[in-house]
C-alpha cells in the first residue's frame, strides 16, 4: 500500500467537516491568518515556492498566475477572484468532494486568494447539477458570515452554472457568469489583464485553492516535499471505470499507475484483464496496459505520451471495444461543443460520423485516414481546447489500438459483435440531458 | 497622438505599420490577403470564430488567428503564400464550413458576390471528403418581411447577431442550441424589428440572410451599380443602388466614414420600390369633369403658364424638404424672378448658426459626453445618428437625453428652455459640458430655430473652441437647408403674403402630403402639384406634374452636418423630370432655366456654396470647415414648437398631445408592403400615473379626443414617459387639437 498522506483533507477522519466551530477547533482559518498577515507578493513567493501548479488540467502555476494579475496602483479596476467548479470532464469527480468534505480549507482558500491578488470579489461557478455541493458551500457560506471576522471585507458569491461543459473553460466561464451565452473568448487578453467584467480575474480551480490552504498549512518547504519534482504535493485522483474500488483518493503525485489501480483500487473486477487507462480525464491520450508503471505525474505522463490533466483515471478491461469508446467521447464533445468556432463544431461530429460507420463495418481503409486527417485539422486550429481535447483522445485510440480498428474494416463488422461493454467506462452522452435539441440515440 | 511604428514581415514583405494595428490590416498595407468571415472591425473586437485567417506567427508552435493579433515589432508571419501549414489550416477551416454548406450557388443571391464562393476558388480544396448525409433544416424562416434566413447556408461566423448585439443594441438576433445544432434566430421567434434589421444582410459573407425583395431578382453580373446618396433623412448615408434594366433592384451602403460607417436603416434601403408604385404619375393630370384626367405636355404646359399668368402676385409655394438644390432653386428662378411670386412655405432648416460648431458625425462616436434635446427619439430624425451615440455609450461616453421620455424627463416643447437652463452657470449637466473636452449636442425635435437655440447654448459652452466638440440639429426633412437657401438665394426680393391666394404651387411629395399644405390649399382659389403619386393629389389638385425620386435625380443636397452631397440618376424616370419641364415653363416667363442639374448646380453655387465645383464633391463629400459663430435671430415669441396650436381654444382636455414623429412614415414608405410592419402601430402611449388615473392597461381599445374630433387607438403605458402627454405617432393623430383626453372605450 503506498503511503497516502492527506492534506486536501487533512483532519476530516474521512468524513466531512461542515461546522465552522469544528474547522476552527481542528486548525482551521489558521493558514489564512498567516496569509494575510503577508504582504500579497509574499503570499504569490510562498505559493511559488510551493510549487503548486493547477489542478484544473493545465497545470500551470498557481503562484505565477496570480503574479500576472496587475497590482491595483497599476491598473485602477476592481480585482476578481473567480473559482471554477464547473467540473464536468468526464471522468473527473474530486472537485465534488472537496467541495462536500472540506468546504471550509476551500472558502479559506478563496479568501488567501483575494488577499494575494487584491481582490474584494470572489465568485464561485458551481456545476449547476452540483445541487448537494452548492447546498454545503452556502451553509459553509452563511456560518462565516455569522462570524464578521473571517471574510473582513470580501463578498464570495455562489454561481450556479446551467449545465455546460464549455463554462468550464476560464474565459466561456466568464462570459457565462457575465450572462452572457457561454462561448469561450479569444486570448489575448488574458483573464488576468481583462477577464470578468474586462477587469483583472485570476481564474483558479477548486483543488487549486483548496491546496493553496493547505501551502500555508504546511508552509511551502514542508509542502513541497511530498510529491516529486516538477509536480509537488498530493493530488485528488478520481478512479473510475473497471476497477474494484473506484473513488476519489488523494495520493502524492508520482505514485505509479499500478499502485493506484491495484494496492488501492483492487485492480480490476471478475479475473478480467487491464487493456487500457485514460490517465487524466477523457480528454487525455489513452496508455495501454504496458505503460501500468508509469509514474503519475505531470513529466512522468508526458514521456509516456499523455497528460495528468484533471486526474480521472478511466480504468478500461478487455471488454472494451476502442471504437465504441471513441463515438462515447467523441459523442460528448459533439455535444458539448458551443459551435463558436468553426473546426470543433463541424469537425466533433464528424469524427463521430466516421467513428460510427467505422464501428458499423461500413468503413474503408479511406474512412481511417479520413479519421485521423479530421482529427489532424481540428487540432491546434479551434478557438479553445474543447475541439482538441476529443481529437487527441480519437487519435490516441487509432495510435494505440490501430489493430482493433483496422479490424473493423477488413471484417467489415466489430470483431467484439455484441460482446464488447463500456459498462463503468465514462456516461453516453445521452445521459448529460439533451440541451436545446433532440439527441440521436447512443448505441448501448 | 501618433502610435509607434513597428516592423512587421508578412510573407517576406517587409511593412511598417502603428503599433496595435491588426494583423488582417497589417498584411494588407503589405499588399497581402488574410482572408476573413466572421472578422469585421465595425463589429468590435474581434472574436476569432471562423478560423479563415489561419496564419503561422515565427516563435508560436500553433497555427493563430490573424483577424485576433496585433502587430508587434520583429514579428514575421506567414499566410498560406508562403506557409504550407497556413495553406492546409485555411483549406481545413473550408472543408469544415462547406461539411454542411448546401453548396446550391446556382440558385443562391449570393452567387457571384459571395465570399465564401471567393476564398473556396483561393483557398479551398476542390473536392470534398464528406461521405455522410448534410444536416438539413427547414428554410427560408422569414426573420422579418424584410429578411429571410437560410440556416443551411449559415457558416455562422455571427457577424448578424453581434451587429443585432453590439452596433444596433437592439439584443433581436441571437445564436441558439449549441455545437452542430447551433443556429441564428431572432429572440423567442418574434418578427425581427429593427430600424437597421437590413444591415445583417450586406454583413452576411454567404447567402444565409437575404433581402426578400431582391431574392432571386438579378445576377451579380447583370447588374449596375450607380453610386449616389440617401434621401430618405438628412443624414444622407452614402449608398449604391443596383440597377437591372433601369430597375432600381436594391440598395447597399458605400461606406462614408464620416457619416454612415457603412450602415443604413431600412428606411433608406427597402424604400425604392415606391419607385415602381401603382399610383405613380407618369404623364400630366388635369382635373376634368370626371376627375383627373391625363393631358400631353403641351397641354400641360399650357394650363401651367395659363395658371400661373393668371395668379400672378397671388402665388404661393410649398416646397418639399426633400427636393434637391437644383429643383428648388430652378423652380425660385421660375415663380420668384418671371412672376415676383416670393412667397413660400419653405420646409424647416438648419440655423447657419451651427456651421460654428461643425463636426462630421462620426465625431459623436469619440465623445466624453453627448446631451440629446428635443421630443423626438433620435432614431424617428437621424437613424444613423443613432448608431453613432449608441458607439459613444459604447466607448465609455455619457449619453444623456432630455426629453418627454428621457434620462432627464422634460415637458414636450420645453428644449428652449431647457437649453437656458444648461447655458445658465451652476448648472450640473452644463458644468460637465464645459469640462468635457469632446461634448457633443444634438436637438431632436421641431422648434427652437432650426438648431438656433442650440448654437446659442453651445456657443455659450464654449463648444466653438473645442475641435473633438459639435452640435448637430436633426431637420425632420432631407434637404430642407439646400431648399431654403436656393430659394431665397433666387432672388432679393421680400415675401408678401397674398390673400386670397391665387394658385398654390406644392412641389414635391411631402410638402403634397402635409396638412397644413393642405389646410392652405383650403385658401387658394386653384392648385398645382408635383408629385410622384396620384395619391396624394386626388382631391384638391387642378393640375398635377409628374414629379421623380431621389434615385431618378441628378443633383446635391446639403446633409445636417452641412455636407453638399451629388446624387445621380440610378435609373431614368418614367417621364421627364422636374428640372425638364420648370426649364420649359421658365422660358415662357422670360426666365433661363437650364434642364440639366449641373448646369443649374453651377449657377446656385455661386450664389450658395461658394463656387463649390461639383466635380470636387467627388463620391465621398467632404465636410467644410467650420464657420466664425455669428449669433442667431433671437427666439421669438414662443414659436409653436411642434404641432401647430388648436385653432379653437375652447375645449381644455388634460393631456398634452405629442404628435410623434416616426421613421417609417411618409408617402413612399406607405407605398411599399413589406415596411408595414415597421410603420408606427396605432397607439397612444400614456405614463403609467395618467393611465392608472384612468383605469386603462397596456392594450385596452381608447379613445382619444379633441374638441369635436376624436380617434380611436389602442393605449400604450410607457414607462419612461413623462406625466400630462399623450403621444400618438403623426399619421394616427389626425386632426386632434393640442390637448386631448384620453377615455377607455
Amino acid at each position: 500500500m503506498p503511503e497516502r498522506p492527506e492534506l486536501v483533507f487533512a483532519r476530516t477522519d474521512g468524513g466531512a467537516v461542515t461546522d465552522l466551530e469544528e474547522y476552527v477547533a481542528r486548525g482551521g482559518f489558521v493558514a489564512l491568518a498567516k496569509a494575510r498577515a503577508m504582504e500579497p507578493d509574499a503570499v504569490i513567493a510562498e505559493l511559488e515556492a510551493s510549487g503548486l501548479r493547477g489542478r484544473g488540467g493545465a497545470f500551470f502555476p498557481t503562484g505565477r498566475k496570480w503574479a500576472f494579475v496587475p497590482k491595483p496602483d497599476r491598473l485602477a479596476k476592481p480585482h476578481y477572484l473567480v473559482v471554477n467548479a464547473d467540473e464536468s470532464e468526464p471522468g473527473t469527480f474530486k472537485d465534488r468532494e472537496i467541495m462536500l468534505r472540506v468546504p471550509f480549507r476551500f472558502l479559506e482558500g478563496c479568501l488567501i486568494g483575494a488577499h494575494a491578488i487584491a481582490a474584494k470579489h470572489v465568485f464561485v461557478y458551481i456545476r449547476g447539477e452540483y445541487e448537494r455541493e452548492f447546498e454545503v458551500l452556502r451553509s459553509a457560506l452563511e456560518q462565516m458570515h455569522a462570524r464578521g471576522d473571517l471574510l473582513g471585507d470580501v463578498t464570495i458569491v455562489l454561481h450556479r452554472g446551467a449545465g455546460a461543459y464549455i463554462c468550464g473553460e476560464e474565459t466561456a466561464l466568464l462570459e457565462s457568469l457575465e450572462g452572457k451565452r457561454g462561448q469561450p473568448r479569444t486570448k489575448p487578453p488574458f483573464p488576468a489583464i481583462a477577464g470578468l467584467y474586462a477587469a483583472p480575474t485570476a481564474v483558479n480551480n477548486v483543488e487549486s485553492i483548496t491546496t493553496v490552504t493547505v501551502v500555508f498549512e504546511l508552509g511551502a518547504e514542508e509542502y513541497a516535499k511530498v510529491g516529486v519534482e516538477g509536480s509537488t504535493g498530493t493530488r485528488v485522483f478520481s478512479l473510475s471505470g473497471n476497477v474494484v474500488r473506484p473513488g476519489n483518493y488523494e495520493l502524492p503525485h508520482g505514485i505509479t499507475l499500478r499502485e493506484l489501480i491495484y494496492d488501492v483500487g483492487g485492480g480490476v473486477p471478475n479475473g478480467r484483464s487491464l487493456k487500457a487507462v485514460i490517465p487524466g480525464g477523457s480528454s487525455t491520450p489513452v496508455l495501454t496496459a504496458d505503460d501500468i508503471d508509469t509514474p503519475l505525474d505531470f513529466d512522468s505522463l508526458v514521456r509516456a505520451g499523455s497528460s495528468i490533466g484533471s486526474a480521472g483515471v478511466i480504468v478500461i478491461d478487455d471488454r472494451c471495444c476502442m471504437v465504441q469508446l471513441g463515438i462515447r467521447v467523441s459523442q460528448f464533445y459533439e455535444h458539448e461543443s458551443c459551435g463558436k468556432c468553426t473546426p470543433c463544431r463541424v469537425g466533433t461530429r464528424w469524427l463521430t460520423q466516421i467513428l460510427q460507420k467505422i464501428e458499423d463495418g461500413r468503413a474503408d481503409q479511406s474512412d481511417l485516414d479520413l479519421l485521423l486527417s479530421v482529427c489532424d485539422r481540428i487540432l491546434g486550429t479551434c478557438l479553445c481546447p474543447l475541439g482538441d481535447s476529443d481529437a487527441i483522445a480519437v487519435a490516441s485510440y487509432v495510435a494505440r489500438f490501430r489493430d482493433e480498428f483496422q479490424e473493423h474494416v477488413h471484417l467489415g463488422r466489430c470483431p467484439f459483435e455484441g460482446a464488447s461493454s463500456l459498462e463503468g467506462i465514462l456516461a453516453p452522452s445521452a445521459l448529460h440531458g439533451a440541451h436545446g435539441h433532440e439527441h440521436e440515440a447512443v448505441p448501448a | 497622438m501618433s502610435a509607434e511604428l513597428v516592423t512587421v514581415t508578412v510573407d517576406d514583405r517587409t511593412v511598417q505599420v502603428p503599433a496595435g494595428t491588426g494583423l488582417v490590416e497589417t498584411a494588407q498595407a503589405a499588399g497581402i490577403e488574410i482572408p476573413v468571415f466572421c472578422y469585421e472591425p465595425r463589429l468590435g473586437p474581434p472574436v476569432g470564430a471562423c478560423r479563415m485567417c489561419l496564419v503561422e506567427i515565427e516563435g508560436m508552435p500553433k497555427l493563430q488567428a490573424g483577424c485576433t493579433l496585433t502587430a508587434q515589432d520583429g514579428m514575421v508571419v506567414r499566410t498560406a503564400a508562403t506557409s504550407e501549414k497556413a495553406a492546409r489550416g485555411q483549406e481545413s477551416t473550408l472543408e469544415f464550413i462547406l461539411v454542411n454548406h448546401p453548396l446550391d450557388c446556382p440558385v443562391c443571391d449570393k452567387g457571384g458576390e459571395c465570399p465564401l464562393q471567393d476564398l473556396t476558388f483561393r483557398y479551398g480544396p476542390g473536392t470534398t471528403r464528406m461521405r455522410f448525409s448534410k444536416l438539413t433544416v427547414e428554410k427560408p424562416i422569414p426573420l422579418s418581411p424584410l429578411v429571410a434566413l437560410d440556416r443551411e447556408r449559415c457558416i455562422l461566423c455571427y457577424r448578424c447577431t453581434r451587429f443585432s448585439e453590439d452596433v444596433a443594441a437592439d439584443g433581436q438576433l441571437i445564436a441558439r442550441n449549441r455545437g452542430a445544432h447551433t443556429e441564428i434566430a431572432t429572440f423567442e421567434d418574434e418578427p425581427y424589428r429593427s430600424p437597421f434589421s437590413g444591415n445583417v444582410i450586406e454583413l452576411c459573407p454567404v447567402g444565409a440572410l437575404t433581402s426578400t425583395l431582391y431574392r432571386f431578382d438579378a445576377r451579380p453580373w447583370d447588374i449596375q451599380s450607380v453610386p449616389t446618396v440617401c434621401a430618405g433623412c438628412a443624414v444622407g448615408c452614402n449608398v449604391s443602388a443596383t440597377i437591372r434594366e433601369n430597375k432600381v433592384k436594391r440598395i447597399l451602403s458605400r461606406n462614408h466614414p464620416e457619416i454612415d460607417r457603412g450602415w443604413l436603416c431600412d428606411k433608406g434601403r427597402f424604400t425604392y420600390p415606391s419607385l415602381r408604385a401603382p399610383d405613380r404619375v407618369t404623364t400630366p393630370l388635369r382635373r376634368g369633369p370626371k376627375g383627373l384626367e391625363e393631358v400631353s405636355w403641351d397641354e400641360a404646359l399650357d394650363t401651367a403658364e395659363e395658371l400661373l399668368r393668371s395668379s400672378a402676385g397671388a402665388i404661393v409655394t410649398a416646397l418639399s424638404g426633400s427636393e434637391t438644390t437644383e429643383i428648388a432653386f430652378a423652380l425660385a428662378k421660375l415663380l420668384r424672378q418671371g412672376l415676383a411670386a416670393h412667397s413660400a412655405v419653405l420646409p424647416e432648416a438648419t440655423s447657419n448658426a451651427l456651421d460654428a460648431f461643425r463636426a462630421p458625425l462620426s465625431a459623436i462616436a469619440e465623445a466624453e459626453i453627448v446631451v440629446v434635446v428635443g421630443d423626438d427619439p433620435v432614431v424617428e430624425r437621424a437613424p444613423i445618428v443613432d448608431l453613432w451615440i449608441t458607439q459613444a455609450r459604447r466607448n465609455g461616453a455619457a449619453v444623456i437625453t432630455c426629453s418627454p421620455m428621457g434620462d432627464v424627463r422634460v415637458p414636450p416643447g420645453a428644449a428652449t428652455e431647457l437649453c437656458r437652463t444648461l447655458a445658465a452657470p451652476g448648472n450640473e449637466l452644463g458644468e460637465r459640458l464645459r469640462r468635457a473636452e469632446r461634448a457633443i449636442l444634438v436637438w431632436s425635435g421641431p422648434g427652437g430655430g432650426g438648431g438656433a437655440r442650440l448654437a446659442e447654448l453651445a456657443h455659450e459652452l464654449g463648444l466653438d473652441e473645442r475641435p473633438g466638440s459639435g452640435a448637430f440639429h436633426l431637420p425632420a426633412t432631407p434637404n430642407g437647408r439646400g431648399v431654403a437657401a436656393a430659394w431665397s438665394a433666387a432672388a432679393d426680393a421680400d415675401e408678401t403674403n397674398p390673400e386670397p391666394i391665387g394658385l398654390l404651387v406644392v412641389s414635391g411629395d411631402e410638402a403634397a402630403a402635409d396638412p397644413s399644405v393642405r389646410a392652405l390649399a383650403e385658401r387658394a382659389e386653384r392648385v398645382l402639384v408635383s408629385t410622384m403619386f396620384q395619391g396624394l393629389a386626388t382631391g384638391w389638385a387642378d393640375l398635377v406634374l409628374p414629379g421623380t425620386g431621389a434615385l431618378e435625380r441628378e443633383g446635391t443636397m446639403v446633409n445636417l452636418e452641412g455636407r453638399v452631397q451629388r446624387l445621380r440618376r440610378a435609373a431614368l424616370p418614367p417621364c421627364p423630370d422636374e428640372l425638364a419641364w420648370i426649364s420649359k415653363l421658365a422660358a415662357r416667363f422670360g426666365v433661363d432655366v437650364s434642364p440639366h442639374a449641373a448646369a443649374v448646380y453651377a449657377e446656385a453655387a455661386s450664389h450658395l456654396y461658394r463656387d463649390l465645383d461639383l466635380e470636387e464633391i467627388g463620391l465621398r463629400a467632404q465636410l467644410p470647415g467650420r464657420a466664425p459663430y455669428e449669433a442667431p435671430p433671437a427666439a421669438t415669441t414662443p414659436a409653436p414648437e411642434g404641432p401647430l396650436a388648436p385653432s379653437d381654444e375652447r375645449f381644455v382636455g388634460e393631456l398634452r398631445l405629442v404628435r410623434a414623429h416616426a421613421l417609417f412614415t411618409g408617402p413612399a414608405v406607405e407605398r411599399v408592403d413589406e415596411l408595414r410592419f415597421q410603420r408606427p402601430p396605432a397607439e397612444v402611449e400614456l405614463s403609467p400615473a395618467d393611465a392608472e388615473r384612468r383605469g386603462i392597461a397596456t392594450g385596452d381599445p381608447v379613445q382619444v379626443r379633441s374638441n369635436g374630433t376624436s380617434v380611436a387607438l389602442r393605449a400604450r403605458v410607457n414607462r419612461r414617459l413623462i406625466e400630462g402627454v399623450a403621444r400618438v405617432p403623426d399619421e394616427h393623430a389626425g386632426d386632434l387639437h393640442a390637448a386631448v383626453e384620453v377615455i377607455k372605450a
